[in-house]
């Protein structure tokens, strides 16, 4: 059954990405506990709104849990304390009356802070560009089942390919370490036949990639593993490290 | 050899460079440990174990410079990475909480790995670099764990050693590649408990030392 | 204005193959020569980007996500039909045809649907080829399931993630050419105008959402794959940024828009449950087939559902359609629910909900079994609910998810102005008055990945186009309007937010455009519409400033849009009277409560030509010529 509680929200705001940001203090009256976390943002902004004060700015699209658009720290968890939910699928009920919120957007050099609570992940599609794809051009595929392929190696891949894009691994990864990502994909994509004739290149092009966008190293903390809301396990990144230590000692391209 | 640095250079090259160095470590440690078992034999046994050592020649010389040389690698990669992690995040969280992966042992790798740098210096001040004329192995070992302060010392190192070992062990094995549904409980649970043996099998010693001693 | 669909002649199976012979073809020298501007990456866009790049063409994409790996095709999640009867149950090019037909209500194009059930086949290869983890047998071939209003398993799937996985393939093709520099992506904008040079579409005036700075960009053709307008009725399983505003700034280019009250509403959605909600969930329609629709009998009746017996449930479907039951189509199952709540016999707080009962089938079949089919999907609801399914019903309500209506395109995908293309949910063509499920998928990437390629070329290598800058007048004067436009929302500063005038609007949508229909409720709303509209622009609410990243100004263009754009579709549901798939005029009824088409008068695309504000849109038919199928009445008795 719903029922309202009182919170108090302190949420970064930030002008603009060379600005200096700063916690501000909101009360969040008779929020619903059947709210989501964004909704309960919506009735602020509105507050604010109303306020003639300017609302707060935050990425969201899909609000079920799959476009991997939205995402903030909320009391030092990213997309929050539950697991395997993004923000918009956080409920409000999972807080009591009283409680205080602190909301801050994900923090990462190679996450350049837009406004607010939105940040910049055109590294993530950066390092996709780099070898994220099989060349497969339109037109020429062979019959969709000329190759079959086990039904575990599939579904390895499709945990793996469960991937959102959303960044809560960096967020959350004490080095600011985007190799769940990285590993995600290239497990996704390395496990399946029709991906193996680019592996070597794919992988050492997507790691350097990586490497030069500014993030931080993995050191196995396994914090993007639990704060993933795909809950995406770093075995994915132990595939990864042998992935490029195989290409690095084996391929001719390297 | 362009690929070579070029590997080392990358991220996951340098994270390889502390798995193998480390496990090289992890192999040391268990033959030096076992070596240190002697002590609980008793004097003599002791330093007849540190005299076969000695009469290997050489070979002990070979041993300690790569020794050396993976300490020098292990360090220097380590503290690349502490910084470079520590710069990947320009602001910090005003928040900041363990999302449920991290432990002890990861939290704390860098500050134990250093708390291990400078005990090692000081471990081989006290028993490498001494003055072992007129004095038996064994004579400097018991003169140094007759001081409590001493014994107190070794036993932080030691538990620092452990917990780094707690993450160090199964960390390697991830960073190699070596991960298998199948195996890789198997290499965390002997991760912990080597870093449990190192832990009491090294941390008893000076304390059996002072006891025995006193 | 004359609509030709220019539908190639000869039989039907034929036709593709001809037309893709006599069109004629753009060199590969030349093809770089061509600047190809495609708005919108989702499965459409993405695809079309991709392969036009493939081919040689010069592609500039734009999205309004921060990546085009966030378009609104990731959402969907049942699966991808294509026919390629790897069942052996029968399945064939003419019986996808013929079940998409008819699952449209004899609404579609024969030709345009012929075509995308025999391009079907090479999507599903395509997607394969690109590795999307599609589900595998323990053989390692691929899986099949079954969808509703067809007899055959013809829909491959990814778990419940199938839109995702096609999308991130698209995207990754996508990704390949932009590394490959032939596709320049251009994300956060929003297109908010089409530029016309010598009456043919030569580029677009887009806002930079992250500094407000208004860009120019100029091409040889534009593509439209800017998806749906369902958010016209605030709450649907669309996402938060899905709007009308390209298409409807097309349509006041001179782009005809065509049965734009084609509406579909999903009957298992999780309920509305207050006034602050921004979106509705969808959860699969395959839990109609264990799960059982029921109501209490005593309207009002508030005790828990596990303390009504028995003999006070009413499970209506089951009882009014004793063959069919609980597995009526889409819109049947929608209509039923809203009835039995419009009757008092809603449960849940607001009472706009039904039950969704699993007791019968744990005990049948075991928690397990269950588990492992609806595991997810429990586990989702419970998620946003907070209530366990296993142990307490499931509360159910229809909901707005996707919308057959779109800019009008004949064969060539082309909308009426040269050079415009649409494609998937952006325009009509594919689905008639009803979408069948796992169809979306088909038809966005149909066109995107196999039909738009070819078309494109014909346009391009039949005409001479002069340069057109950027700094031509025809962008100056629209960039101009988009300024202004812009400075209009922030000046108006009034006392409603936008969101609230968007709740206002959705409502009367959904109460008279909605499930069903009266003449009397249209007229209604239409009145309605148009005084808050009026209301819109004096008292509405815009904060921040222009130059900068202002979301509450971005739903203010978009939701200004809607205002006009929904009352283009009330004003085509009071055209079109008769009944037809998800268009249900109360008026027009079997006696079973069916859709009943006037196929006399009424077996047409309405299209609808701007006219200028507050004037009412010019009506235009594209008759429907059925020559391969004959029009029946559906029943699900």
């Amino acid at each position: 059954m719903s029922k309202t509680i009182n919170l108090t929200l302190k949420v970064w705001r930030q002008e603009g990405p060379e600005k200096k940001g700063r916690l501000e203090t909101y009360p969040a009256k008779e929020i619903s506990t059947d709210m989501s976390f964004l909704e309960m943002i919506d009735v602020i902004n509105d507050r604010l709104t109303l306020d003639g004060k300017e609302p707060i700015a935050f990425d969201h699209d899909c609000r079920e849990g799959i476009c991997g658009m939205c995402g903030a720290v909320v009391n030092g968890h990213a997309h929050g304390p539950e697991k395997g939910t993004t923000l918009c699928q956080l409920h409000m009920r999972h807080f009591s009356d009283g409680d205080t919120i602190v909301v801050e957007p994900w923090r990462a050099r190679a996450f350049k802070v837009i406004k607010d609570l939105v940040v910049d992940r055109s590294a993530f599609d950066e390092i996709i560009r780099a070898g994220g794809y099989i060349s497969a051009n339109t037109g020429g595929a062979p019959d969709g089942n000329a190759i079959p392929i086990p039904k575990e190696v599939a579904d390895t891949a499709m945990d793996a390919a469960a991937c959102i894009g959303c960044g809560a691994c960096v967020a959350a990864c004490p080095n600011a370490s985007a190799m769940l990502f990285v590993g995600a994909k290239v497990s996704h994509l390395g496990l399946l036949p029709q991906g193996r004739p680019e592996a070597a290149r794919r992988v050492q092009s997507m790691v350097d990639r990586m490497d030069e966008l500014g993030f931080g190293n993995c050191t196995n903390e396994a914090e993007c593993e639990a704060a993933c809301p795909k809950e995406i396990s770093i075995t994915n990144i132990a595939r990864l490290n042998r992935e490029f230590l195989k290409a690095k000692l084996f391929s001719p391209h390297s | 050899m362009n690929w070579v640095v070029n590997a080392l250079k990358a991220a996951i090259g340098k994270k390889l460079m502390m798995a193998v160095t480390g496990l090289a470590f992890c192999g040391f440690l268990t033959v030096h440990l076992i070596g240190n078992l002697t002590l609980y034999g008793g004097r003599d046994l002791f330093n007849s174990y540190a005299e076969h050592l000695h009469s290997l020649g050489p070979l002990v010389t070979v041993f300690e410079l790569v020794l050396l040389a993976l300490a020098i690698v292990h360090v220097l990669v380590g503290l690349t990475l502490f910084y470079e992690n520590w710069r990947a995040r320009p602001v910090r969280y005003c928040m900041n909480k363990w999302a449920g992966g991290r432990t002890i042992g990861s939290a704390t790798m860098p500050y134990t790995g250093l708390i291990l740098l400078a005990f090692v210096i000081l471990h081989l001040m006290n028993f490498h670099f001494v003055d072992k004329t007129g004095r038996t192995i064994f004579e400097i070992v018991a003169g140094a764990f007759a001081q409590p302060w001493y014994v107190a010392v070794y036993v932080v190192a030691v538990i620092a050693g452990a917990i780094h070992v707690s993450h160090g062990f199964w960390s390697a094995f991830q960073t190699v590649g070596a991960s298998h549904p199948k195996y890789m409980p198997l290499i965390r649970g002997v991760g912990i408990l080597f870093s449990l043996i190192v832990g009491i099998g090294f941390g008893a010693i000076p304390i059996y030392v002072y006891v025995a001693v006193t | 204005m004359e609509l030709n669909a220019n539908i190639p002649s000869g039989p039907l199976a034929e036709k593709w193959d001809r037309y893709r012979f006599e069109r004629k073809l753009v060199s590969p020298a030349n093809k770089r020569k061509y600047d190809i501007i495609v708005v919108g990456t989702g499965l459409a866009g993405a695809s079309a980007s991709a392969t036009l790049a493939e081919l040689g063409y010069a592609v500039k994409t734009f999205c309004i996500q921060d990546s085009p790996r966030r378009a609104h095709s990731i959402a969907a999640q049942g699966g991808i039909n294509a026919a390629k009867n790897y069942a052996n149950d029968g399945d064939s090019i003419w019986r996808l045809f013929y079940d998409t037909i008819k699952g449209g209500d004899f609404r579609a194009r024969e030709a345009n649907v012929y075509r995308l059930a025999q391009v079907s086949n090479e999507i599903i290869d395509q997607a394969v080829a690109q590795g999307i983890p599609f589900a595998r047998d323990y053989g390692g071939l691929l899986a099949n399931r079954s969808f509703g209003g067809a007899q055959v398993s013809r829909t491959f799937y990814a778990r419940g993630q199938t839109g995702q996985q096609l999308l991130l393939g698209a995207y990754s093709a996508l990704m390949r050419q932009a590394a490959a520099g032939k596709v320049t992506i251009v994300p956060r904008r929003e297109m908010l105008d089409l530029v016309l040079v010598n009456g043919r579409a030569r580029g677009i005036v887009v806002r930079n959402l992250i500094t407000g700075e208004v860009e120019n960009h100029s091409a040889h053709a534009v593509v439209l794959c800017t998806g749906g307008y369902g958010n016209v009725y605030f709450l649907s399983t669309n996402a938060m940024a899905s709007n009308v505003t390209a298409c409807y700034r097309a349509y006041k280019r001179g782009a005809v828009f065509a049965n734009p009250c084609y509406t579909q509403i999903h009957p298992t959605c999780i309920p509305v449950h207050g006034d602050y909600q921004s979106k509705l969930t969808l959860m699969s329609e395959s839990l109609r087939n264990d799960g059982r629709v029921w109501v209490p009998k005593k309207p009002g009746d508030k005790r828990p559902p596990r303390e009504i017996p028995e003999e006070e449930r009413d499970y209506y479907l089951e009882n009014k359609y004793p063959s069919f039951g609980n597995l009526v189509p889409r819109d049947v199952a929608s209509r039923n629910a809203k009835e039995q709540c419009d009757m008092g016999k809603g449960v849940g707080e607001t009472g706009r909900a039904v039950y969704l009962d699993f007791e019968d089938a744990i005990r049948r079949d075991g928690k397990d079994v269950i588990a492992q089919k609806y595991g997810n999907l429990f586990q989702m609801y419970e998620k946003i609910t907070g209530e366990n399914p296993y142990e307490t019903p499931m509360m159910i309500y229809p909901a707005v998810h996707y919308t057959m209506g779109g800019l009008w395109v004949d064969y060539n995908l082309m909308s009426t102005i040269p050079g415009l293309f649409v494609l998937g949910e952006a325009n009509f063509s594919d689905h008639g008055a009803n979408r069948l499920g796992a169809s979306a998928l088909m038809q966005g990437l149909a066109d995107g990945y196999f039909v738009l390629p070819y078309t494109i070329g014909g346009y391009l290598a039949a005409e001479s186009f002069p340069d057109v800058p950027v700094d031509h007048p025809a962008f100056k004067e629209a960039a101009r309007d988009v300024q202004a436009r812009v400075e209009r929302f922030l000046a108006v500063g009034g006392k409603r937010t936008v969101d609230d005038f968007h709740r206002e609007l959705g409502h009367i949508m959904w109460e008279h455009c909605g499930m069903a229909r009266t003449n009397e409720g249209l007229n209604k709303a239409k009145g309605m519409i148009q005084a808050l509209r009026g209301e819109f622009w004096e008292n509405v609410k815009v904060p921040g400033s222009e130059r900068d990243f202002n979301q509450s100004l971005e739903r203010a263009g978009r939701v200004a849009d809607f205002l006009e754009f929904g009352e283009l579709m009330i004003t085509d549901a009071l055209a079109r009277q008769e009944s037809c798939g998800c268009h249900l005029n109360e008026a027009y009824q079997t006696e079973e409560n069916e859709a009943k088409r006037d196929d006399e008068n009424f077996c047409h695309v309405a299209c609808w030509e701007y006219a200028g504000d507050d004037k009412e849109p010019v009506f235009h038919k594209e008759p429907l010529v059925f020559e391969n199928v004959e029009l029946t009445q559906r029943s699900y008795k």
